[in-house]
């Protein structure tokens, strides 16, 4: 029996073109599932990242002459990484580049001498590489 | 050797199936290969959508003599490059420095044509160009 069927299937040539046809079709199909996947699953993986990240600024304090002291904490599980600084009040919003890294847990004081902040009540922020934004007001 | 040329070049026979065959390989070629860059384009403008990621670092409600603006100063965080193509102010859309590219990483000041009243709050909703929003609610000061 089995072999009257192999006999048969060898013989018979009819619709080779059209199962051809479904396994390529099949394997692209893979490709584009298979990397809309992967990648999802990547980015999936960066917003992941960029929720357990928590950043909280504990204080601020000028220095004299110019610039200021901030005191940070790094509640999150993760460690972050501080591209950029703010000091914004009614009249100016100004941003600085920053380049630091805090450690899951960590606290740490920020001291920069070069930023003059203003003498009335101020905004500062601090902005993470991942896109978080951690707040602290002098009001 | 001579003789086998000119036997083969007289001999006319089973040049049609030579002849269908290779037409077929030429389509089924063609077919993949049009196949392949669809593939290739579809996945590319799956990952570049999903891999938009904009953030909005501050907002500057500006009152400089003679103008009132708004100024939103805009991160791009994710990995490919943005570029914001419709601004709306209460869901209405507003003119705005047009155009405004960012890179990877890029960060600047996108300005926006739009009156506002101290103390009211705005819905301002970024659109790029692949569609993603990027909104929130701000409160002049």
């Amino acid at each position: 029996m089995l072999q009257a069927i192999t006999r048969l299937l060898r013989r018979e040539k009819r619709g080779i073109s059209t199962v051809i046809v479904v396994m390529l079709s099949l394997v692209l199909l893979v490709i584009i599932v298979g990397n809309v996947v992967l990648w999802s699953y990547q980015m999936n993986q960066v917003d992941m990242d960029r929720m357990q990240e928590n950043l909280t600024i504990v204080n601020v304090t000028r220095t004299d002459p110019t610039g200021f002291s901030m005191e940070i904490k790094n509640t999150g599980s993760i460690s972050a990484h501080v591209v950029a600084v703010w000091i914004s009040n009614s009249t100016v919003h100004q941003r600085y580049s920053a380049d630091f890294f805090l450690n899951a847990g960590e606290s740490a004081t920020y001291n920069r001498t070069d930023i003059p902040v203003p003498p009335d009540a101020f905004l500062a922020k601090l902005v993470t590489e991942r896109g978080s934004i951690a707040v602290f007001s002098t009001d | 050797m001579k003789r086998f040329v000119k036997r083969f070049m007289r001999n006319k026979r089973a040049i049609t199936p030579v002849l269908s065959h290779l037409l077929l390989t030429v389509v089924a070629v063609a077919v993949m290969a049009i196949a392949t860059s669809a593939t290739f384009v579809i996945t590319t403008n799956l990952r570049n959508n999903m891999s938009e990621r904009v953030i909005v670092e501050d907002v500057w409600f500006h009152n400089a003599t003679g103008t009132v603006d708004m100024y939103v100063y805009v991160h791009n965080v994710g990995k490919v490059s943005i570029e914001v193509s419709a601004v709306y102010v209460n869901h209405v859309r507003q003119s705005f420095s047009e155009p405004f590219r960012l890179g990877l990483n890029g960060h600047d000041w996108l300005s926006i044509d739009c009156d506002w009243n101290s103390g009211d709050v705005y819905h301002i909703d970024l659109v790029t160009s692949r569609g993603t929003h990027v909104a929130g609610y701000y409160k002049a000061p």
